[in-house]
């Protein structure tokens, strides 16, 4: 018997050790790392050097780009909400055995899958103010009667790439809520009926709590995304014009590879990983504060 | 049925329609315009193709190495795909064994899934250069090759299979490999198929860390591709559009026909954490 729990012990440590080595390597070390770095004076040909808190005294004093893309940060997180209070609408109604539902969830989830750097070149086209759809519908509406260029424009450019990023992933934000639609006891609505609960009633008392954990799952994925909207604004403005879509991600990645400044891109990253972290602690707290407990 | 729930139903159809013509609608425009064949810039734009023709796609194969792209990225979502099974199928089967430290390790690996990928790419692209993997393909795939939530979807895939069969096979003399490979595998099609896919999509959709770690015009794949012929031509050329359709169409196919087991993995994954 003991001789079979060491050879299990060894093969357990044997099928870990290569997943583990992984995430050491990409998700833990780097981590640790960043940390390091941020109170760092790093260069590529010299040994780096201890400098304390100047990183974050530069990013939090003598940076108004940081503020800047710190507060579109928290915009495009923001609008996040819009999309998951949107894709719950949707998934109201394709929920139920309505005839047709799944083709509708397809075409809902259709944009996920897709390449990012592929959605925002036809985002650009869309916005295009002579060759694109939008303008165009706009003019014909009369709603405009200058054509805009929404990308270009102070304004509307931050607004335009989160309309972008929204049509990407409301299928899944859709598919999470149906997933926590479906799990709601049906008797709980039947009780309610035979109480004569008129249908907001059932839907603020029953739906909604019942949907927190869905709906944190969604307040996480969404805070997440605006790490992953790096491409998007990439490709669609590069954080232009000026720095009026510049999202932290965006400007962690120019400081990093355009300006060689390893140090003070790891202290952006740890600043904009402890917002995610603060912000995920809320929402945990806000969906009851057992949401993501495991099992 | 009464009439009231008549006109309900036919408003939920009504107002589904409208949105999935919305949701459609960019997919579309970028196809008509792939297949104009006059000045794409024309105001005002015309709704259907102005003489329809597959100029723009031929263009695509002259203007840029649109075969070299196609080929680094199946190389890499290939090595990434592969090490995505094997590796994950091994770490959630070993999630299933007793061992001392298991809930220990179940904690730490749900605990990674909070550090998204582009807060490390500064030490990982370090990591990369000191292992001397910066502008390979294994660098390329390496940060890809085991996925958390993969790992869980294997476990509970594995959990699932009846404990009696699994203890059968041990009286029978079996070891734990040939368990693996003999009974559950075999049993857990789905789970490899939702890995597979997931895998897939996200190294074929992957533009960060390829932007990061290639040096070479040659190494560069599709998403690279796109966004560097995006910066020679703006939008000036229906060519760039023909090329966007050329690198969605698989992914969506892929997407289509695996879409129930996609779904309901990418799901199961993530409400299990």
């Amino acid at each position: 018997m003991n001789v079979r729990r060491t050879r299990q012990a060894a093969l357990v440590a044997c099928f870990l050790t290569p997943s583990l080595l992984i995430f050491l390597l990409y998700r833990i070390l780097p981590l640790a790392w960043n940390v390091v770095l941020s109170f760092q004076a790093w260069s590529p040909l010299h040994p780096p050097t201890w400098v304390g808190w100047d990183n974050y005294d530069e990013m939090l004093n003598d940076d108004d780009v940081f503020w800047q893309a710190l507060w579109n940060t928290l915009i495009f997180m923001g609008s996040q909400a819009i999309g998951a209070a949107l894709a719950l609408g949707i998934a109201l109604l394709v929920n139920s055995d309505l005839k047709g539902a799944s083709v509708y969830r397809t075409i809902v989830f259709l944009s996920y899958p897709l390449m990012t750097v592929a959605v925002a070149i036809i985002w650009r086209w869309m916005y295009n103010e002579r060759g694109g759809l939008i303008d165009y519908v706009l003019r014909q509406l009369g709603i405009i009667h200058q054509p805009i260029a929404f990308l270009d424009s102070f304004s509307w450019a931050l607004g335009s790439t989160i309309v972008a990023n929204t049509w990407q992933v409301l299928g899944f934000f859709m598919i999470v809520l149906l997933t926590g639609l479906q799990n709601i006891p049906p008797h709980l609505y039947e009780a309610a009926r035979v109480d004569g609960a008129p249908g907001w009633a059932r839907f603020l008392r029953i739906t909604l709590p019942m949907l927190r954990p869905s709906l944190f799952l969604c307040a996480v994925i969404g805070i997440l995304n605006s790490f992953a909207a790096f491409d998007l604004v990439y490709v669609m403005t590069n954080g232009g014009p000026g720095h009026a879509t510049e999202l932290l991600i965006t400007y962690i990645y120019k400081q990093a590879f355009g300006e060689t400044r390893f140090d003070y891109a790891a202290a952006l990253t740890v600043a904009q990983f402890m917002l995610l972290m603060a912000l995920a602690w809320l929402a945990h707290r806000a969906a009851g504060g057992n949401a993501g407990a495991i099992e | 049925m009464t009439r009231r729930e008549t006109t309900l139903l036919g408003v939920r159809h009504a107002v589904l329609v409208m949105i999935s013509l919305v949701m459609l609608t960019p997919f579309y425009w970028v196809l008509k315009t792939s297949l104009t064949g006059e000045n794409i810039y024309a105001y005002p734009p015309s709704l259907l193709p102005v003489r329809p023709h597959l100029f723009n796609y031929v263009d695509v194969w002259y203007l840029i190495p649109f075969p070299r792209y196609l080929l680094n990225s199946v190389i890499v979502s290939a090595i990434a795909v592969s090490g995505n099974v094997v590796l994950n199928a091994i770490a959630g089967y070993a999630l299933t064994l007793p061992f001392p430290g298991r809930r220990a390790m179940i904690v730490l690996l749900l605990s990674c899934t909070l550090i998204p990928f582009q807060a490390t790419i500064i030490p990982a692209y370090l990591i990369t250069a000191h292992l001397g993997l910066l502008n390979s393909y294994l660098g390329l795939a390496l940060p890809l090759m085991s996925t958390i939530v993969c790992i869980f979807i294997f476990k509970a895939s594995f959990e699932a299979v009846p404990r009696s069969l699994i203890d059968a096979a041990r009286i029978d003399g079996l070891g734990d490999v040939r368990i693996l490979l003999r009974v559950l595998l075999p049993l857990s099609t789905s789970a490899i198929a939702t890995n597979v896919v997931l895998a897939f999509i996200w190294s074929w959709n992957n533009f960060l860390w390829p932007l990061i770690i290639t040096r070479d015009a040659d190494m560069q794949t599709l998403p690279l591709g796109l966004a560097r012929f995006l910066s020679y031509m703006e939008d000036t050329t229906g060519a760039l559009y023909a090329f966007v359709v050329m690198v969605l169409a698989p992914g969506l196919l892929v997407f289509l026909m695996a879409q129930s087991s996609f779904m309901r993995g990418l799901t199961a994954g993530a409400t299990k954490g």
